[in-house]
């Protein structure tokens, strides 16, 4: 496969890039790190300005990549594979926010732990035969395999722990990844391809402001390896973690939450139910959030769930004032509309 | 005059008070029947279009800068605005050093960002504002208030200030004979000269002893021989420029950006989620409601055509940017507020030589005054129950904006 040079205007970084390889696989490759977000074509950050060349666009969908932007010469660059030498600009800062990155590599590994821990829930522990340094929040890619679909799942663990990735896959009906693979023949001890890490959602630096968790079913992974983060560096002056389920059949890692809660001042954690009075908070995890914060002004926030949670967190955190620069975002991308746009699925599927 | 016995009567019965409140109709037929067109209301001539404000704007060896009568009559000469040639290169040189990008980067967040937020900080625990008069004016005019070095002159009194030269600015009738028809509408302005010179003679006075960084002390001594000072009379009439529009414009600017935004919920939204997104509104919003809607003027040196008119030697035409930023040509559906249609760039801050010396710094003052309201309070709303009245021919901007939020 022949090879283009791709060159960043201001950073000056070269690269050299496969036909078949995305712009942002290259640079990520050699550890250039450039703004992104999904890698899946859905979420826009990482918009470039072709200044010299041709680029394939790819499957960019015109949601996300509009005609008139195409005509300005813009693509995204985990979509783009270059057709030209090219010169590239991105469209976002890419500012040095002090966050050391870690290069994208293609790895295996095998399954270790392999267990039901929530309704429709598995934990999948795979050991890596290499490490792959990430930072908390992160996920990677799994292929499916006898197929060339890759499924995205965000690590769970520690970012301390960079030879065994634990990920949290939620069962979508009728899924490839989930009916056709982890809730079907997956077995412990079997290979798996993975590759990592990739995306920008998380906590990797001290921080002044008080942060909330929001997540919504396996939205905890990410949060998961956070809260451990965050505590054994001393990231966070305040953590409130809050989990939502339906019932308590989809909670899980509760005990040990609720452990770190006993033994750390500056952490809560808030597990609520929309469908099920119990002892513990009931309700929308938005609504208990409402009720709980009387104003979220000088706080952040991390959100992870199913969209309409992250939309729904999102307003409910602008109503207590919480600026909208220190509210992050990580949402499951819509498995169905990737699956007919032939894109690889997400999280949740 | 030969132009007026020309003019159709929907041009010769135009009115200023139908200008003020609301131009657009005039304008479109104007646009489309008469690029160029004399005005006997204004006694001059106006360039509607985009193309015809373009050329007059940009052709500096046909076209002088000039100040409108009233214009005239409210500043008085020499001003920036109507200065030419070495004249103006040395206002310009005067006026011009604060306010390069490059130097403006050094300064704008430190002076805007405590300004703004101490504004907002006043409100934000009330539930509801007048932005208009709450946040845009004055954080608009405290900003180039402490940069000039006017940190003792309230913000109230800089908006009165404001206030009332631009009433006599666009005191812009005229009678048959060419004469002022309504002379009293200068009363504020002349008040307001006056009472400025009271309260900038001894700043003035003390900066010639004691300069400092401010932006008054730099006129007074850039570029002046070791121990002289540059003649106040020559200062004057730029300050008063300054004092109307530099004050009052940044301020229309983020009214109306924010008043667009009303106009798309949903763009709204956006640009409150993605602070990123300000800079594209403002500039949008520049488009959509030009401050300076029809306020400078030009004058040919030479017997020249404009759009099919032809125009003697001497003849002096309106460039009305906030008619050319409407112009069909250039943008669809123009008088839609839109964050996300195609980049044509706006005429909003003029063109040539005498084109805006302040653009960056009025954009970097609405860009840093937005993003402190927008992140202090996220959950503003509009206020439904109140009418958004947007006023002004001259100078154009809501008149009040009343939004409300949860506390
Ligand atoms: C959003 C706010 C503003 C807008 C829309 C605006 C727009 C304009 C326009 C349309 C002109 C006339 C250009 C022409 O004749 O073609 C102008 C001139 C001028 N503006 Fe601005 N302006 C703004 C703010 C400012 C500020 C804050 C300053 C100073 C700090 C400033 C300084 C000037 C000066 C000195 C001139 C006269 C230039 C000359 O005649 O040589 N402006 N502005
Ligand atoms: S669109 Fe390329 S990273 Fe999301």
């Amino acid at each position: 496969m022949t090879g283009h040079t791709v060159r960043l205007q201001t950073l000056g970084k070269v690269t050299s890039c496969r036909s078949d390889q995305s712009l942002l696989d290259a640079y990520l490759r050699e550890n250039v790190w450039l703004p992104h977000g999904c890698t899946q074509g859905t979420c826009g950050s990482c918009k470039l300005k072709v200044l010299d060349g041709e680029v394939d666009h790819g499957d960019a969908p015109a949601f996300t990549l509009t005609p008139e932007e195409r005509e300005q010469g813009i693509t995204l660059a985990c979509q783009a594979t270059p057709r030209s030498d090219l010169l590239v600009e991105p469209l976002a800062e890419v500012s040095d926010d002090g966050v050391v990155r870690h290069p994208l590599r293609d790895l295996t590994g095998s399954v270790v732990v392999l267990e039901d821990i929530a309704r429709d829930t598995r934990r999948v522990v795979v050991e890596l035969t290499e490490a792959m340094p990430f930072n908390a929040g992160q996920y990677a890619e799994l292929r499916v395999p006898g197929t060339g679909v890759w499924r995205q799942y965000s690590m769970a663990n520690p970012p301390s722990e960079t030879h065994r990735l634990e990920f949290h896959v939620r069962r979508t009906p009728g899924g490839v990844a989930t009916d056709g693979w982890v809730f079907a023949s997956l077995a412990v001890g079997d290979a798996v391809d993975v590759r990592g890490p990739l995306g920008v959602f998380g906590i990797s630096r001290p921080q002044e402001e008080p942060a909330i968790l929001i997540a919504g079913g396996t939205g905890l992974a990410p949060m998961k390896s956070m809260v451990l983060h965050a505590l054994a560096e001393g990231l966070v002056p305040e953590l409130y973690l809050y989990h939502g389920g339906r019932t308590e059949a989809d909670l899980y890692d509760g005990d040990l939450f609720r452990a770190l809660d006993a033994e750390h001042p500056h952490f809560h954690y808030r597990p609520c139910l929309s469908e099920q009075q119990w002892d513990g908070a009931s309700g929308m995890v938005t609504d208990v959030v409402l009720e709980d914060f009387a104003t979220c002004k000088g706080m952040s926030a991390y959100l992870c769930g199913p969209p309409a949670m992250v939309e729904a967190a999102g307003k409910v955190l602008k109503r207590r004032r919480m600026a909208p620069r220190l509210v992050f975002k990580e949402e499951f991308t819509d498995a169905a509309d990737l699956a007919a746009a032939g894109g690889p699925l997400a999280t949740a599927s | 005059m030969t132009a007026v016995t020309e003019t159709p009567a929907w041009i010769a019965e135009i009115t200023m008070a139908e200008l003020e409140k609301n131009p657009y109709p005039f304008y479109e037929r104007l646009r489309r029947e008469a690029p160029v067109a004399f005005v006997p209301a204004l006694g001059l001539h106006i360039a509607s279009t985009r193309a015809a404000c373009q050329e007059i704007g940009s052709q500096s060896d046909i076209w002088d800068g000039v100040i409108s009568p009233a214009g005239g009559r409210t500043f008085g000469h020499p001003n920036v605005l109507n200065a030419n040639g070495p004249e103006h290169d040395e206002l310009r040189g005067m006026v011009d050093p604060a306010l390069q990008p490059s130097e403006v980067d050094r300064y704008v967040d430190k002076l805007v960002r405590p300004i703004a937020k101490r504004y907002v900080e006043a409100f934000e625990n009330d539930g509801h504002a007048d932005l208009v008069a709450q946040f845009c004016e004055p954080v608009s005019v405290r900003a180039l208030g402490d940069l000039m070095g006017l940190q003792s002159v309230s913000s109230d009194k800089l908006r009165e200030w404001f206030h009332k030269l631009n009433v006599s600015f666009t005191n812009a009738a005229v009678d048959e004979n060419g004469e002022f028809a309504n002379p009293d509408g200068f009363i504020p302005g002349d008040e307001a000269r006056a009472e400025i010179r009271a309260v900038l003679d001894p700043l003035l006075d003390k900066w010639t002893v004691e300069p400092d960084d401010s932006a008054l002390s730099h006129w007074l001594h850039d570029g002046m021989p070791e121990g002289q000072t540059r003649d106040r009379e020559k200062i004057y009439p730029t300050v008063f420029v300054f004092l109307l529009g530099a004050m009052q414009e940044p301020g229309h600017a983020m009214a109306s950006t924010i008043a667009g935004l009303w106009s798309r919920p949903e763009q709204f939204e956006r640009v409150v989620d993605d602070p990123k997104l300000i800079r594209r509104a403002i500039t949008e919003s520049l488009r959509w409601t030009s401050p300076i809607w029809s306020a400078v003027a030009r004058v040919n040196k030479v017997d020249t055509t404009v759009a099919g008119t032809f125009l003697p030697a001497g003849s002096v035409v309106m460039l009305s940017y906030g008619s050319a930023n409407h112009d069909g040509n250039a943008y669809d559906a123009p008088s839609d507020y839109d964050l996300d249609r195609a980049p044509v760039p706006h005429m909003a801050f003029g063109a040539g030589k005498h084109g805006c010396a302040g653009t960056y710094f009025a954009s970097e003052v609405c860009r840093i005054g937005l993003e402190e309201l927008f992140e202090t309070i996220p959950n503003l709303e509009r206020d439904e129950t109140k009418g958004i009245d947007f006023w002004g021919w001259g100078f154009r901007g809501p008149v009040e904006l009343h939004a409300n939020w949860e506390v």
